[in-house]
């Protein structure tokens, strides 16, 4: 009685393990992916500021519009590149987030996926906020 | 050109350091940009925060891959750094600089401490180990299935109570000082919580981008952060933190600790008499 019972939990507990490694895979495969494409982003930008010439504590840049960056970017201005980049490398770590809540779902652990959806309520929460009047 | 360059190498030489001595490179790039670059206090917080997220999103895939970092307390624990980060994020603008300094110098002395103490007890380390989980902090708590599913391979997460508390403050530090709070989330989760310290630094780095996001995404929209001066810093620590994971087995760090050490005091110096006016 105790064999089977035993053999069937082990071959539960690894199922659960190896869905929890391929989580983990695809999560780091988000990161690093994330974490060049905001790099090479940046790295554009700071080439094109080279370029530019001049010091970039002497230049001023007007707040992120997000509705002029496809227009600097085709333009080779900088400014396009960095706040493309700088919003990559906020973005990455809330796909990883998003990435673990579509993986903890599937995997069936509803509680996790939750904690991932709190995470995401909060970083909402964050941008809704920082709109808002500065006091 | 050249304070373009000298963005990149300090942010290069942050990376490097923070990588060898197992910090973040927020401790660095704040003072660096504020004493070095002229950059009021918010502004260099703005921009330390994105080269967190940067060096933390490239160790956290490698933890990952290592099956090091706990994704599961990952997740819980950043709920609450991620609430801490924002309000943390809030208070900042409502700071002057002069106090933001003054915690930061409170902050840049503890950090020396701590590598101090680390350098003292790193021969004999009694902390818990992957082999011994269940000491007397862990027997004394059953394992109902969420704290089950927080468990890693030998060792089980306790005091969760503490460490959720523990990870809000963890978050206000890193919103108002811009660094990514493994100082405070490191300790919590490897003495407070039981966990073991490889476990707690590579679920802490996980959960720093996350944490530094959420307080980074104000600063963003409140234009504290400066795309110029944030894109070469970040492009900087990136590759010397690249550099410095390379080279960091083949260098002996304990003289380099500490010279960081009294690098550290003489800026908590600066930053006192900068907060004092």
């Amino acid at each position: 009685m105790t064999a089977p019972m035993t053999a069937s939990g082990a071959r539960s507990a690894g199922t659960a393990a190896s869905r929890s490694a391929r989580v983990d895979r695809s999560i780091a495969r988000i990161l690093r992916a994330g974490t060049l494409v905001s790099i090479g982003l940046l790295a554009v930008g700071v080439a094109l500021l080279a370029i530019a010439g001049g010091s970039p504590l002497e230049r001023t840049l007007p707040g992120l519009d997000p509705a002029r960056i496809p227009a600097d970017i085709l333009a080779l201005r900088p400014e396009g590149f960095l706040w493309l980049g700088l919003l990559a490398t906020l973005a990455t770590p809330l796909l990883r987030v998003a990435a673990s809540v579509v993986g903890f779902l599937g995997a069936g652990e509803r509680r996790m996926a939750g904690l991932g959806v709190a995470v995401l309520i909060v970083i909402a929460l964050a941008v809704v906020i920082a709109q808002g009047p500065a006091a | 050109m050249t304070v373009l360059l000298l963005l990149a190498g300090g942010g290069f030489g942050a990376g490097v350091f923070g990588s060898l001595l197992g910090l973040g490179g927020g401790i660095l790039i704040v003072p660096l940009l504020t004493f070095g670059f002229g950059l009021d206090f918010r502004a260099a917080v703005g921009v330390s925060l994105v080269c967190v997220i940067v060096t933390s999103s490239a160790a956290a895939g490698v933890y990952l891959e290592r099956h090091l970092a706990n994704l599961r307390l990952g997740m819980l624990l950043e709920v609450f750094t991620a609430s801490g980060a924002l309000i943390g994020g809030l208070i900042a603008f409502l700071l002057p600089d002069r106090v933001l300094a003054g915690l930061f110098a409170l902050l840049l002395v503890y950090t020396a401490v701590t590598m101090l103490r680390r350098r003292a007890t790193s021969a004999g380390d009694a902390s818990p180990s992957i082999e011994n989980p269940d000491d007397a902090a862990g027997a004394a708590q059953a394992p109902g299935p969420f704290r089950a599913a927080l468990a890693g391979p030998g060792y089980r997460p306790v005091r969760l109570g503490a460490g959720i508390g523990g990870s809000v403050f963890a978050g206000v530090v890193s919103a108002l000082l811009g660094v990514g709070g493994g100082i405070v989330k490191v300790p919590l989760m490897h003495l407070v919580m039981r966990v073991p310290l490889k476990v707690a630094t590579a679920t802490s780095n996980l959960m720093i981008g996350v944490t530094a996001s959420a307080s980074a995404i104000v600063y963003l929209l409140r234009d504290g952060i400066n795309p110029l001066v944030a894109g070469p810093t970040a492009v900087g620590v990136f590759a010397g933190a690249m550099v410095g994971s390379r080279v960091a087995q083949r260098i002996d760090v304990r003289l380099l600790r500490l010279l960081f050490v009294a690098v550290l005091a003489l800026t908590a110096v600066q930053m006192t008499l900068r907060a004092l006016g």
